[in-house]
């Protein structure tokens, strides 16, 4: 491999494309896909480890099964105890982080170069040879039904209960952790989920930094040679939530302020309408200057901050605005929302509009995705994980630029209807219950105070 | 494990070689550091003016002026700051502390000249309408709604801070109390913005694709012309010593409690501080600290436990905040707090930890440098709070200066019962419906 030097555009013009830096691409004899991009600068390294399936491979009955398994990785790994392996990770100053997103369990794990080597010892025995201890099993199960009630002391516990509504128990995402689902959890299912799913065929491993390049794959490849071949995981089907009315209002009756989530279903994170759709989102909720913060903040103070969240996962996610605004302004807040819901609709967008956002999106682009070992990371396990290529990021530019105001017009009429949401109301609803009731024919109710989430 | 500190060295004097500065004849202090590597620019205003200059009255006009820095000035009307930098590509935001009111700009290099238009025209020209006051107004108080009224911690933390100083202006919160919110008046906001937005009070950071000799013809064409004038006068108050411990309650409906227990300490720029930033990393930083250990993992006490400082131009505090577990007495986590400070009082920390709590705090420091806006903020800070940006560059050296000697010292000076405020929040339990 090359040395490649700041091939990112040194002193481009403004709207030169941005490349992804040269990197390699090995498969290991058990299956593992091995990635190396060398960032000369920094002498830091930067490892993530993608196991693919993530909550979505969660059982419908274990939800946070491959949360809490990312947990203990670290709590006793090889022939280092919980204690140990803490102790070494925190005397080198490095960083680890392991957490279960929609599809892949991740490992971040950060280290000075000149510590390389241990850095690979400490992740490959957190990922291949966790020990699952019992006592350890047990500690975390419990912090973790603490979890969930410190998570409804905050009214952030929205997100949670928009999940397990919008997706309901049958949808991987609609399953989220709860105090029954950690109160079933065993050992034993935990230690079975690592035995299955991280396996070789599921396997990605992936290094960033200022490292020698065949000594860095030769190190990798002999830490990860060693797991089991496994059987590759069998992707769900993408089964979309259903658009369809419905409202669910959470009772929080300390709440001097009310949050809201309105929803439809959105896309699937290897869309081929994801340059038209991101530029569409950024115009509607996305930048500060968007229709819905200037409608919902700019103008007429009602929130601090309003926006519309595009989910981007591998099975078909949800497309929602999100705001909050005081208890006595819920319906005008709410009503306004739907309002620049339905011009967005009516109107569409300008061109002058489109050009600005592709010009936001593009000079936005370098700092918030290639400037960093982290984020090239994270581009190269985005290939990976939706079967994507180099020209993700090499295109970006001009798949930004090809979008047409008749394919971003498109699109909101495809994707931005106003017709059978999903709302998700938290807050007094002794004060608000009256006007949540005109969005819906039905209103299913919960309290912040019942175990579990949208109870469905 | 010396290397790693090296390592740091060697990085070091090349950032501190790339740093150059000016001051305008207008007083304004300028610091720019080229780096190439994306074709992006972070431009960073700190102003000396944060919510201790403030009153009884007016608390959280700062903040409040903040906002209304990015609604309209003379040449860019109301909307325009906003929308000239997303049709350019760039973004933008602002925060403010106790201490200081700061912008940060983040845009492509080609940018460069119509944001010094831009700042230039809002910190000479600024607008008032009535109209976006009130809206704005409107937004600060949601921004109070989330950040305090309706989160735990927030409130316990307003609570705690307000218990811990009775006579110092970082008594009251940086959002300003509710009522102040609603009270604030036009003539409020042009007297902060005559009393604190002195070209001489600011300090701008440049760092990215931009060449200095470009930035300063810049700096002298926009910004250079605009007059300084007086500071802010000195905060003369101080906080008389703490003579007995505090200690204070919040009841509300809550699942779990929370426990924050605060100690003054001294100025940023006292010498102490690098000593009582590694009790920080030995007591909080990683599951190997001592709190971790023994409140989240042996005893399972907590579901979590932090502790941190946050600096000041005055005598500041430091702080633990920690969540008991469902079942667990919030005072059983301040006897455990309380013995593993005393331990630290006792006995001298060992070596090898000492060495711990110095690598992690010094590949903290290196990590916060990767990114053009993390360079741009800790320069300017270094710059506000050490008196000089260069401090940034033997911060190394500071910490590995500090030993167990000097850590067992300060934890006996300043981790004392009478120097302490405890708050705590105890949930209110209302019955549950299954």
């Amino acid at each position: 491999m090359k040395p490649l030097l700041c091939v990112l555009a040194v002193c481009a013009p403004l709207a030169a494309q941005i490349k992804l830096p040269a990197y390699t691409r090995d498969v290991l004899p058990n299956g593992t896909a091995l990635y190396l991009m060398q960032r000369p600068g920094l002498p830091l390294v930067h490892f993530r480890i993608l196991v693919k399936g993530g909550i979505e491979s969660d059982p419908p009955t274990l939800a946070g099964l491959s949360s809490i398994t990312a947990e203990l990785l670290q709590r006793g790994a090889g022939l280092r105890s919980a204690a140990q392996f803490s102790e070494e990770l925190d005397s080198l100053g490095g960083t680890f982080l392991a957490a279960a997103g929609e599809q892949s369990t991740s490992i971040a794990a950060e280290f000075l170069t000149k510590d390389f080597d241990q850095g690979v010892s400490l992740v490959a025995d957190a990922v291949l040879h966790p020990q699952f201890r019992q006592d350890e099993v047990g500690k975390a199960l419990a912090r973790r039904v603490d979890g969930v009630k410190s998570a409804k002391d905050n009214p952030g516990a929205i997100n949670s209960y928009f999940r397990s509504f919008f997706f309901g128990a049958a949808h991987p995402y609609g399953r989220v952790p709860d105090e029954a689902s950690y109160g079933r959890m065993r050992r034993d299912d935990i230690a079975t989920y690592h035995q299955r799913m991280f396996a070789g065929r599921n396997l990605v491993a992936i290094a960033v930094g200022d490292f020698d390049p065949a000594a860095a794959k030769a190190r990798l490849s002999a830490a990860f040679e060693g797991a089991p071949t496994g059987a590759a995981y069998a992707w769900a089907e993408d089964r979309p939530p259903a658009a369809a009315n419905r409202v669910l209002l959470v009772d929080k009756p300390d709440a001097t302020q009310t949050y809201f989530i309105i929803a439809r279903p959105g896309v699937r994170r290897s869309t081929p309408d994801r340059a038209a759709l991101l530029l569409v989102n950024e115009l509607f909720g996305g930048r500060f200057t968007s229709m819905l913060n200037e409608a919902l903040r700019i103008d007429s103070g009602l929130t601090y901050g309003a926006s519309s969240s595009l989910q981007m996962s591998r099975l078909t996610g949800a497309l929602y605005i999100g705001t909050y605004t005081k208890t006595e302004t819920t319906e005008k807040a709410m009503d306004l929302a739907l309002d620049v819901l339905k011009r967005l609709r009516e109107k569409g967008l300008t061109a002058d509009r489109l050009a600005s956002a592709k010009s936001y999106m593009k000079g936005n682009y370098p700092p918030n995705n290639v400037q960093t070992i982290d984020q090239l990371a994270g581009a190269l396990a985005d290939i990976e994980l939706f079967g994507l290529d180099r020209n993700e990021v090499d295109q970006f530019f001009a798949r930004v630029d090809a979008v047409s105001l008749e394919q971003a017009n498109e699109v909101v009429r495809r994707y931005y209807r106003p017709e059978d949401l999903t709302f998700v109301v938290l807050g007094n609803a002794s004060k608000i219950r009256q006007v949540v009731s005109k969005y819906g024919r039905e209103v299913r109710e919960r309290s912040v105070s019942q175990p579990g989430w949208a109870g469905i | 494990m010396r290397s790693i500190i090296a390592l740091l060295l060697l990085a070091a004097s090349v950032f501190a070689q790339d740093v150059r500065t000016h001051t305008l004849a207008n007083g304004m202090k300028m610091l720019v550091q080229e780096d190439h590597g994306i074709p992006n620019v972070a431009m960073y205003f700190f102003y000396r003016i944060g919510s201790r200059n403030e009153r009884p009255g007016a608390t959280g006009l700062s903040h409040f002026f903040e906002h209304m820095m990015f609604n309209g000035a003379k040449k860019y009307g109301p909307k325009m700051f906003d929308q000239t930098m997303d049709n350019l590509g760039g973004n933008n935001n602002a925060y403010t502390t106790n201490d200081l009111t700061v912008y940060t700009d983040w845009f492509p290099s080609a940018a460069l000249e119509t944001m010094f238009d831009m700042e230039a025209d809002r910190i000479r020209d600024l607008a008032f309408d009535p109209k976006i006051i009130e809206s704005e107004r409107g937004v600060v108080y949601s921004e109070r709604r989330s950040s305090v009224d309706n989160n735990n911690f927030g409130a316990l933390s307003e609570l705690a801070e307000a218990s811990a100083f009775v006579a110092h202006p970082y008594h009251w919160p940086v959002v300003g109390w509710p009522s102040d919110i609603e009270s604030w008046t036009m003539d409020d906001l042009k007297s902060h913005f005559r009393m604190g937005y002195a070209p001489n009070n600011c300090v701008m950071v440049l760092v990215g694709d931009v060449k200095f000799d470009n930035a300063l013809a810049l700096a002298k064409r926009y910004l250079e012309p605009i007059p300084r004038h007086d500071p802010p006068p000195p905060v003369r108050t101080r906080e008389p010593e703490q003579q007995g411990e505090r200690r204070v309650t919040l009841s509300k409906p809550a699942q779990l409690p929370i426990v924050i227990v605060l100690y003054h300490i001294p100025d940023s720029r006292h010498p102490d501080m690098h000593a009582l930033d590694v009790v920080q990393a030995v007591l909080a930083s990683g599951q190997s600290s001592r709190l971790y250990r023994r409140m989240v993992d042996i005893d399972q006490l907590a579901l979590q436990v932090g502790a941190g400082s946050r600096p000041g131009l005055d005598p500041s505090l430091f702080q633990f905040t920690i969540q008991p577990r469902s079942v667990v007495d919030p005072t059983a986590t301040e006897k455990a707090l309380y013995e593993e400070l005393a331990k630290l009082q006792d006995q001298a920390v060992p070596a090898a930890e000492l060495r711990k709590a110095k690598n992690q705090m010094l590949a903290n420091l290196y990590r916060q440098q990767k990114t053009i806006a993390g360079r741009a903020n800790l320069l300017g800070q270094y710059e506000i709070y050490a008196g000089d940006y260069a401090k940034l560059f033997t911060e190394d050296q500071a910490i590995e200066a500090v030993t167990a000697a000097d850590v067992q010292r300060v934890v006996r000076q300043y981790f004392t019962a009478k120097n302490r405020t405890v708050a705590t929040l105890i949930p209110e339990k209302k019955e549950v419906k299954q």
